[in-house]
């Protein structure tokens, strides 16, 4: 039996398109809430090791290719520290799985 | 519709939000995961959805740490006293009834010393849209008890009153729209001030948002995202319902939603 990701893929696979996206993080803005590792549903971002001028964990991007352009750590961040930007588009197929 | 509908290409190091923003003021004094920086950027999408005229606009908050957010939007704004908050937001709007007021409020803005001058306002039934953020305590005074403090919370000064119900307050003073969110539900929050935004009745939107430094040592609960998660997992959306039930009980849960809103299309 199929699994529930590989019918989505035989639906959508015929010209159906999904946003690639680039994230930007102001690191020194940042103070550490962890809230856009938590939330994003790809697992781009991981806390770094560093600190930055304030002594906070900043998030970096670990997985640059799963990232969608959803927005959603631009619209969770309360220090106004990250967002996305739209790259290019690319076939659904494509996208990469995330391991839970 | 789309979230990011209004939202212009940026290249550099600029954030989207920025010319909204009064840069050199930030990062700002909240504590690292406060709501209310959630509740200031979701406000911040609402208007670059909407393409707002920025001097048809006011911005008022009063005290605390709610008070700053007037200092930090790059808008016209007012930092006003404590006991004066609604009284100064009605007198503007009377003045210029062409723009759009919005209130930020608080805790002690609301009940200890502002209520009289809310329950005139909704008398009067002025065009002004409240956003109440609720923290549920008094957050500078550290452990005192508040008109709002859940049923037998830990806290000095124990007292077995049941809470304060701030949406059943509004209903009845006469507001016009009534709703009540948690930071993490911003899109439900942005849709809310649309609403109230392009209605122009008097409107209020209650946010209850975690105090992640106070409460975090009488609690235990962790660090932010845990508190702010616990709170969004204990809401239940429950929209209609009747205001009576709204008061924060102990061992009901959190319920969220669109209350009321009598110019409903």
């Amino acid at each position: 039996m199929e699994s529930k990701r590989e019918e989505k893929v035989k639906v959508f696979s015929s010209g159906m398109k999904v946003a690639r996206g680039e994230v930007e993080v102001m690191r020194d803005r940042c103070k550490g809430c962890g809230f856009c590792v938590t939330y994003c549903p790809m697992g781009v971002l991981e806390l770094s090791e560093e600190y930055n001028v304030k002594g906070y964990h900043f998030p970096v991007v670990k997985d640059e290719a799963s990232c969608i352009n959803c927005g959603l750590c631009e619209m969770l961040c309360p220090d106004f520290a990250i967002w996305s930007l739209l790259k290019e588009e690319r076939p659904v197929i494509e996208l990469p799985r995330r391991d839970e | 519709m789309s979230f990011r509908a209004g939202m212009s290409k940026v290249t550099g190091d600029i954030h989207p939000s920025d010319s909204y923003l009064r840069v050199d003021a930030i990062p700002s004094v909240w504590c690292s995961g406060c709501g209310i920086g959630l509740v200031v950027h979701t406000f911040i999408q609402t208007l670059k959805y909407l393409r707002f005229d920025l001097n048809k606009l006011c911005v008022v908050s009063g005290l605390g740490c709610t008070g700053k957010i007037a200092e930090y939007l790059n808008l016209p704004s007012f930092i006003t006293t404590n006991s004066n908050l609604f009284e100064y937001a009605g007198q503007l709007k009377s003045k210029n009834a062409g723009s759009k007021i919005i209130v930020f409020s608080n805790n002690a803005d609301f009940l200890v010393s502002g209520a009289k001058d809310f329950i005139e306002i909704g008398k009067k039934n002025i065009d002004l849209t409240v956003i109440h953020i609720n923290n549920i305590i008094y957050t500078i005074t550290e452990n005192g008890i508040f008109p709002n403090t859940p049923f037998r919370r830990m806290v000095t000064g124990q007292s077995d009153e049941l809470p304060f119900n701030i949406p059943h307050l509004a209903k009845s003073c006469g507001a016009q729209y009534v709703a009540r969110w948690t930071p993490l539900r911003a899109g439900w929050l942005m849709y809310s001030i649309i609403d109230t935004i392009l209605k122009g009745n008097f409107s209020v939107i209650e946010v209850v948002s975690p105090c992640v430094t106070y409460y975090a040592n009488r609690d235990q609960m962790g660090d932010a995202v845990e508190r702010m998660a616990f709170y969004d997992h204990f809401a239940i959306m429950k929209p209609g319902e009747s205001t009576e039930n709204l008061d924060l009980r102990a061992h009901d849960r959190l319920i969220i939603g669109k209350f009321l809103d009598k110019d409903e299309i």
